[in-house]
């Protein structure tokens, strides 16, 4: 006799913070949006990565960033390709050029889709999903 | 100065399986099953390859190909990490291979059961080069290629006016070539309005934008031109061959310019190599993992201006019969996803006059590309000599 078992509920693919990019990660938990700047030139770049492309530095810091910015273009994702987004569907995930000087995906909440424009400006806000780990999402500015 | 690798180099043996959905059949026997066609074709003996290009992951690697198929002295094993730009970029490597006389015959060979087996957002997290997608996309609900390029193909929309009725054009052009080649996946007609209905995958793109998820292998040699002359099949030379990779390869978040990759590079290097021009190529296989990534290639590869790709294809031009006949097989979209070594094994075979019902009549000179990897960009172009 077979027992029926709940399978468990799907899980959201989870980020693994490398050495580089730990302090962007950890300031998101923060809710605070932390950016990698070169330390010899200042350049800003995203994602974190060891050498700065345009002067060779391996020296850099982390420094609070505005979280504005305005949609590159988005997407809407309607077929889950993961067992956890089969809840979400459809969602919206905007690339947004942010004032900073990078771009930033992530899910774009609270604007209908047909209003959606490239040029529309929004922010970043925070979503804490567990103790360690917080994600970024969009809302309008 | 002539390039010193241009037409040292040539297709000399294609080969593949029955594309289809479901086998009972590995990756690895596939690939073999194809790489034993394409050196028959060829005219050798599996124990004259002495190079050989697995496609990676999945299938076989050079151990396997040692021990199945008896190579004697195998002399090179190479992976090009280039997702579905590897095949065209093999092509690079093969020539400079053959051409430097490091080898005499270099296989090329994919085996794939992408139906049957692990689908594509398994697969993808064995890449190294989607680790960036993985830790800052994946989370927030982007990591299938129809997710990470719809983004691009809704910009190219928003800026330049292109409209589904284009991406449309793309899928039954290619089914309509598809159902003339009689070993394809898909072998109904396709309508406009079946695209237009089908459902949404990652907005702009609908089901029928999408390639297939199918079960097969494919593979070809290549060899130098001197000595394929004396093989049994006419000499398909490669004219000119190139890779490209874009700014930031491995996020297209990242890129400044989400139409510009890899294929901005490597298509006027290719032309170059080759001493030809857009006007001269006859037949185009371009890889086709959705019908806009055709449109953005078809601007890239310089046939029509940026933006204007949407127009460019309509009213019969990429359809047999037209002024640029494009993917005359079926393409991914509807003959099977084998990485694209199927468009490098129908331009061959249009270039040999063996494309039966599709042939481009006195077809001379033809391009394939490949394009992959988040927006790697590889390109071939090959020539019937006399």
């Amino acid at each position: 006799m077979s027992t029926a078992v709940a399978p468990p509920a799907p899980e959201r693919p989870m980020p693994t913070p490398t050495r580089e990019s730990q302090p962007h990660w950890d300031g998101l938990r923060e809710g605070r949006f932390l950016l990698q700047h070169c330390s010899a030139c200042g350049k800003v770049r995203h994602y974190p990565r060891p050498v700065c492309p345009h002067c060779f530095s391996m020296e850099s810091e982390f420094k609070e960033a505005p979280t504005g910015g305005a949609i590159h273009t988005w997407t809407i994702c309607h077929h889950p390709f993961n067992f956890f987004f089969k809840a979400e569907v459809p969602y919206v995930v905007a690339l947004v050029d942010m004032d900073a000087g990078v771009r930033v995906n992530a899910p774009l909440r609270g604007v209908s889709e047909a209003d959606i424009k490239i040029g529309q400006r929004v922010k970043l806000a925070f979503e804490p999903v567990n103790k360690e780990v917080t994600l970024p999402f969009f809302v309008a500015e | 100065m002539v390039h010193p690798l241009r037409e040292k180099a040539a297709v000399s043996g294609i080969g593949e399986t029955a594309y289809t959905r479901g086998t009972h059949k590995s990756a690895l026997a596939l690939q073999l099953e194809a790489s034993l066609a394409a050196i028959a074709d060829a005219g050798l003996s599996p124990r004259d390859i002495d190079g050989v290009v697995p496609y990676f992951p999945g299938g076989g690697i050079a151990e396997d190909f040692i021990a199945n198929l008896g190579l004697p002295d195998l002399k090179l094993s190479l992976f090009v990490p280039m997702g579905g730009a590897t095949c065209v970029a093999a092509i690079q490597s093969a020539a400079m291979a053959v051409a430097s006389g490091v080898c005499n015959n270099v296989l090329i060979a994919v085996g794939r059961t992408g139906y049957s087996g692990a689908r594509v957002s398994t697969r993808l997290q064995q890449f190294p080069q989607f680790a960036l997608a993985a830790e800052f996309e994946a989370p927030i609900g982007i990591f299938a290629p129809a997710q990470l390029y719809a983004p691009g193909a809704r910009r190219h929309m928003e800026l330049y006016g292109t409209t589904e009725r284009h991406f449309a054009e793309v899928a039954v052009v290619t089914r309509q070539h598809a159902i003339l080649n009689g070993n394809v996946v898909m072998n109904k007609p396709l309508t406009v309005e079946e695209h237009h209905a089908s459902r949404m995958i990652s907005d702009p793109f609908r089901l029928f934008d999408c390639s297939l998820e199918s079960d097969g292998g494919a593979a070809i040699v290549v060899s130098r031109s001197d000595r394929a002359r004396d093989l049994k099949k006419p000499l398909i030379t490669i004219m000119g061959v190139a890779e490209g990779h874009p700014e930031s390869p491995a996020s297209i978040a990242q890129r400044p310019d989400l139409l510009e990759f890899g294929l901005a590079k490597s298509a006027p290097r290719a032309y170059e190599m080759a001493g030809v021009g857009p006007k001269d190529i006859d037949v185009a296989e371009i890889y086709d993992c959705f019908t806009f990534t055709v449109i953005n290639q078809l601007e890239l590869l310089g046939f029509c201006k940026k933006g204007e790709g949407g127009p460019f294809i309509m009213d019969g031009r990429i359809a047999l019969g037209g002024e640029l006949p494009i993917n005359t097989h079926g393409g991914l979209l509807s003959q099977g996803h084998v990485v694209g070594l199927n468009h490098v094994i129908e331009l061959t075979r249009q270039l040999r006059r063996e494309a039966g019902k599709a042939q481009v009549k006195d077809a001379e000179v033809g391009l394939v590309t490949g394009y992959g990897d988040m927006g790697d960009g590889s390109i071939a172009i090959l020539r019937r000599a006399a």
